[in-house]
């Protein structure tokens, strides 16, 4: 940013001693630069940027993680204010239990996995998604006897507009090869931790165990893995091409929903 | 300074002793990655379901809990003194029973389970007994008295001529009487017959409670496959297609052209003669048949606008045929004041009067109305839900989708939703079960549901 050509330096006028005709010294009025800024003078134009996160993404997980940078980070509160969804791609492993939920934690316990189907996981996962759809309109603080409570249920636009537990709205199942398993889950308000005792949880349901290998966010509100830039495309050029490319999607969600 | 001394001494005894040598024992170090992991490998491998594990049937029960109907002792008379008695279970509560429970039916204030065993029990009823809805149920501490409230399910004798081959097929219960199917002695009634809702011949002042009498219906064209008991009236539906009916017709819920009380089971005409019933469903005075060709057929009480499209009067005693334009219709449920059915393609439509299930502003309508698809959990994220089975209680209904979900509505009397809230429900709103719910049976202030556990 700094080795971009900055703004030409301010010119004014000032009456610099000359020689004039007939060899006395004169003033004659020149336009020069002001001596302030100078670049030597000035120092580079960009010392700091301001760099603000969007929600968290830790350490063993991987993915999309939204950053805002300057005046962006007053969009970043209004995101947040709009509590959108957040889709995330959960790899598993049946038959092992660990304290942190992960492979890489300590083991608890092993166990068997051959009676698990893939209609098993199914039924569990249909129930996981029910519990936290009734969990969805409880914490959505709305009088369930109006008629806007009905509308808005039937047009699914119920969710928590506040602080609430984490709650899985939809998750399914993509692949399912014993051991391992992969699930594609939307949730709200989440921690990766939680979506690890989800997949631990899952386990304990099919009375066997597991432990979740790997937690990747392919959604994040309205930016996507096509949105996201990758380690070698981190530098000037791609960064404002990214951020004018999602400028107009983040402004029509952010009135969409707060209005 | 003997206190100074004292108080080292103490001191000094609590420090404690020196750290003993371990002798030949190693030292316990971070362990590298080779050691965690010949340690993972070696641990043991704990099995705690085999590859051919069965999924387990379990019976849930919840709602008003003072009659008894819950089947939980405890409810009423805690074991311990404690302990006050529980007034209403408001969520799903489970009930051990010594048989998978095939069929269950709920009445006002009882309720009766039944196995298909070749076991000499098959039916078991717990609740109200006061007019012997239940049989004889010999009281233990006098041998010539009856209970008149049972706390715990307990086995209904039934005089089967062949108690050992004889399978009980499914069960039905009313106001005070009560209903058994089975596959090949007919049906078996027991309870209040001063209507003739137990099809046999009315005794003056008979004394219904701590009956022994239990009474065999035979006479049916073919034999009997479904048996549904309104308020004060039976309904019968045989192999043919044929519909019987008896009992009080004040309403013409009996359906046979009068408004009089028929004691023995006759046959149906009017719009259903000739017709192939697939099913038939009443909870109050209001019925409602279901053709194999998708048409329904109702008749009896239409003061709630249940019979309204073909006709004004309130009191319809011949069935009539409903023309509704809502596609080919799989199954129907009646309520007290509104009635419900599902069509082919999975969709709900209710009508009648009562929370019907849109919200707080449809008390009433005459012309059935569609209940959105996405109430019962139906997106674009899981596009094949589709609403399998409807029951209906007196004044709630109930849907379970293809998933197993079990969705309720209406009016949440002494917490018979299920909810957990005491609040009425003014649309479709999902009961959290532990399993896969299989089937459902409403009664008039509590439901019992069959789920079968997930693995």
């Amino acid at each position: 940013l700094n080795a971009a050509p900055g703004r030409a330096p301010r010119q004014h006028v000032r009456f610099l001693p000359a020689p004039a005709d007939g060899g006395a010294t004169g003033l004659v009025p020149m336009r020069v630069p002001v001596l302030a800024d100078h670049p030597l003078v000035r120092g580079p134009r960009f010392r700091q940027l301001k760099i603000g996160a969007g929600h968290r993404l830790d350490v063993k997980a991987s993915g999309v993680f939204v950053l805002g940078i300057g005046h962006g980070n007053k969009l970043l509160t209004d995101l947040y204010n709009c509590h959108l969804t957040r889709v995330y791609t959960i790899g598993g492993l049946f038959g092992k239990a660990t304290d942190d939920f992960s492979d890489t934690g300590k083991l608890v316990e092993k166990t068997t996995f051959d009676h698990i189907t893939r209609e098993k996981l199914e039924r569990i996962l249909a129930v996981i998604q029910g519990t936290n759809h009734k969990a969805l309109l409880m914490y959505s603080n709305i009088d369930m006897k109006t008629q806007e409570a009905y509308e808005l249920a039937v047009r699914g636009l119920i969710r928590p507009m506040g602080k609430s537990p984490p709650i899985i709205t939809a998750i399914r199942c993509l692949q399912f090869t014993l051991p391992e398993f992969q699930l594609e889950i939307h949730c709200l308000h989440e921690t990766q931790q939680y979506l690890r005792k989800v997949v631990h949880e899952i386990g304990l349901e099919l009375k066997s165990s597991a432990v979740c290998t790997q937690v990747r966010r392919i959604r994040d509100g309205v930016f996507t893995l096509d949105d996201a830039l990758l380690r070698t495309q981190w530098d000037l050029q791609n960064i404002q091409n990214a951020i004018s490319g999602c400028q107009l999607k983040v402004k029509t969600e952010i009135e969409r929903i707060l209005g | 300074r003997r206190r100074a001394e004292m108080w080292r001494a103490l001191r000094g005894a609590r420090r404690p002793p020196p750290a003993l040598r371990r002798g030949l024992a190693q030292r316990e170090g971070p362990r590298s990655v080779r050691q965690l992991r010949e340690a993972e490998e070696a641990a043991p491998v704990i099995q705690y379901a085999g590859k051919a594990a069965k999924r387990k049937d379990r019976v849930f029960v919840w709602g008003f809990c003072y009659s008894g109907a819950l089947g939980v002792p405890s409810f009423v008379k805690p074991d311990v003194g404690w302990k006050k008695p529980r007034r209403i279970q408001s969520t799903p509560y489970r009930l051990e029973t010594a048989e998978k429970i095939s069929s269950a039916a709920c009445g006002y204030g009882f309720t009766l389970l039944s196995s298909s065993t070749a076991d000499i029990t098959k039916v078991w009823g717990m609740g109200l007994n006061k007019d012997s809805q239940l049989g004889f149920q010999r009281s233990r501490r006098d041998q010539m008295k009856g209970y008149e409230y049972v706390l715990e399910p307990s086995p209904i004798p039934l005089p089967l001529d062949k108690p050992q081959q004889t399978r009980v097929l499914q069960v039905s219960c009313g106001r005070a009487h009560s209903l058994i199917l089975t596959d090949s002695e007919g049906v078996f009634t027991m309870g209040n017959n001063s209507y003739g809702q137990c099809g046999r011949k009315i005794v003056e002042d008979e004394i219904y409670s701590e009956s022994h009498l239990i009474h065999q219906l035979k006479e049916f064209d073919s034999r009997v496959v479904q048996v549904v008991c309104g308020q004060d009236h039976s309904l019968f539906r045989t192999k043919n297609g044929t519909v019987y009916a008896c009992g009080w017709g004040a309403d013409g819920q009996t359906g046979l052209g009068h408004y009089n009380i028929t004691s023995v089971p006759t046959k149906l005409h009017g719009d259903i003669a000739g017709v192939n019933i697939i099913q038939v469903s009443s909870c109050g005075d209001c019925c409602l048949a279901v053709s194999d060709e998708g048409d329904v057929f109702g008749w009896g009480n239409s003061e709630y606008l249940q019979l309204a499209c073909v006709t004004e009067t309130t009191q319809v005693n011949v069935p009539r045929h409903l023309p509704f334009k809502i596609g080919k219709i799989k199954e129907a449920a009646c309520g007290g004041t509104g009635n419900v059915v599902l069509t082919e393609e999975g969709n709900v439509f209710v009508w009648g009067y009562g929370i019907l299930g849109k919200g707080p502003n449809l008390i009433e309508t005459a012309v059935p109305e569609m209940i959105p698809p996405s109430l019962f959990g139906c997106s674009d994220f899981s596009p094949d839900i589709r609403v399998a089975h409807i029951r209906c209680g007196l004044s709630h209904f109930a849907a379970i989708t293809n998933r197993g979900e079990l969705f309720v509505w209406g009016k949440n009397l002494r917490g018979c939703l299920g909810t957990g809230r005491m609040e009425d429900q003014y649309f479709p709103w999902r009961v959290t079960v532990p399993g896969e719910v299989m089937d459902v049976a409403c009664g008039a202030d509590h439901m019992v549901c069959m789920v079968k556990s997930f693995t």
